[in-house]
């Protein structure tokens, strides 16, 4: 906290006296998931600071936490009469920090931009640069936008032999000792991300807009769960991925205005595959009712359905699929259902005769969602599957000087 | 499956045929009041919306695959 209120100070004060407009956000959200013995709940407070010292000219900073505790089931298909996997679940608690700042440069055609953050946790650290450029032509009917991310991770692991089989690897039990140098018991393995993305937005009407976007993604390394473990029939190791994963998806979005309502109705169909053979499709709908300007409500609803990675299986003791196996559940066949609600108002000066000071506005947000989770084939032995719902809810504050 | 050269190239085609056809809408300067409302803009959620992108993400197999920062989470 000291090196974000630090970081704010040297943004402000480095803002010359001339700035068009410096932001402060403060947002909050919490997500408690639920549903059976197992929960977990996660708090992330976040704020952002945005000075403008030119025209052309926009500075970034900010500071995020995830303030995580719950329980995580540490053997995956153990048969019960051996492990309880839920009483022996084991109680996680962790902080994971995020620092981050960007620059973004605007011209009449279009802007540059840049970002980078670090993120670190007790058993976790990242470091995280992306480069994009947006341009807008035909009279700005017409956008388009190009970015490059590069994910520089290390996550702890149990320090064990290279040439040992993965069958024979055991799970990390605590991350005490993690990144710690001298603790010849743990090692940090890296794990390399590479994202493209590109996305075409274009206004066909004075009413109507659509957006699609191609993204792909190359993640290599370490990207199992160190901690958890599957049950392979004599013995539990800790769970096996594969190095390389190679995503892409591609989304199409639209927007349409209802003038006699004054809202906007919006809606998004995502698909996705990789090279695991995961295949999922998201369809999302919403309205946005404006009421008098300064108010805004948003209901939405969004399907997800996936299917099964190629080497998942619920039981590798009777069914194995070949060299990789996994307890995550995740990678599994499953469905969600989100309905969530958005409240936004916006205050300006000289709205009904409002005195806000030095603000030029201040905006307040409140958010809460609802996700069911469906998991048809994954089950924990007899136990039942925990942690299928979920809410999460978010209050934010946006002040513009 | 993979896709065959042919299906390919007609992607490709009506790619190309609707970005030369977008060239040809003119929503002039003075009928973007609409386009212009925070409802008609992409990614107009701002950190609520990141939010819920970073959850979704550690909670769905698919989900994310964008330019997600930080990694890790530790909340499998």
């Amino acid at each position: 906290m000291r090196a974000l209120a630090s970081l704010t100070a040297v943004l402000l004060l480095a803002a010359p006296a001339r700035a068009d407009t410096a932001e402060i956000d403060a947002y909050s959200t919490l997500f408690y998931e639920f549903g059976g013995p197992l929960e977990m709940l996660v708090v992330t407070p976040q704020a952002r600071v945005r000075v403008d010292p030119a025209d052309e000219v926009s500075l970034t900073a900010g500071y995020e936490a995830d303030i995580v505790s719950g329980a995580s089931v540490a053997v995956v298909d153990a048969p019960s009469a051996d492990v309880d996997v839920i009483t022996s679940a084991t109680r996680l608690e962790d902080v994971r920090n995020v620092v981050n700042g960007g620059l973004t440069v605007r011209s009449p055609f279009g802007s540059l931009r840049g970002t980078y953050a670090y993120g670190f946790e007790s058993d976790y650290q990242s470091h995280s640069f992306s480069l994009g450029a947006r341009s807008e032509v035909f009279e700005r009917n017409t956008t388009f936008d190009l970015s490059y991310a590069r994910g520089f991770d290390l996550v702890c692991n149990l320090a064990q032999p290279r040439a040992q089989e993965a069958v024979e690897r055991r799970r990390l039990d605590v991350s005490e000792g993690c990144f710690d140098g001298d603790n010849p018991d743990r090692e940090a393995t890296d794990i390399s991300l590479q994202t493209f993305q590109g996305s075409w937005t274009q206004a066909w009407a004075p009413i109507f807009v659509t957006q699609v976007t191609l993204t792909a993604q190359l993640i290599d390394g370490f990207q199992s769960n160190p901690y958890r473990a599957v049950w392979l029939g004599r013995t539990a190791a800790q769970e096996n991925h594969p190095r390389n994963r190679f995503r892409y998806a591609g989304s199409l979005s639209a927007r349409l205005w209802l003038e006699p309502l004054s809202g906007a109705i919006n809606a998004r169909f995502r698909a996705y595959r990789d090279n695991w053979d995961v295949r999922s499709v998201t369809a999302d709908v919403g309205y946005e009712q404006v009421i008098d300007g300064a108010i805004r409500v948003r209901a939405r609803f969004r399907y997800y359905r996936q299917g099964a990675a190629a080497f998942y299986s619920d039981d590798y003791a009777l069914a194995p699929r070949g060299q990789y196996f996994t307890g995550d559940r995740e990678l599994s066949d499953m469905e969600s259902f989100l309905a969530g609600l958005s409240f936004v108002w916006t205050l300006t000066p000289g709205a009904e005769g409002t005195e806000l000071g030095p603000l030029r506005s201040f905006r307040l947000v409140l958010k809460a969602d609802y996700v069911h989770h469906q998991f048809p084939g994954f089950r924990y032995v007899r136990a039942a599957i925990p942690n299928n719902n979920s809410i999460f809810a978010t209050l934010g504050l946006e002040l513009v000087f | 499956m993979r896709p065959s050269s042919s299906s390919v190239a007609t992607l490709l085609a009506v790619a190309f045929a609707l970005l030369f056809a977008s060239g040809c809408v003119m929503v002039r300067p003075e009928e973007r009041e609409y386009l212009a409302d925070p409802a008609m803009t992409f990614g107009s959620e701002g950190i609520a919306g990141e939010h819920e992108d970073h959850v979704l993400t550690n909670r769905e197999g698919t989900a994310g695959a964008g330019a997600v920062v930080g990694g890790g989470c530790g909340c499998n």
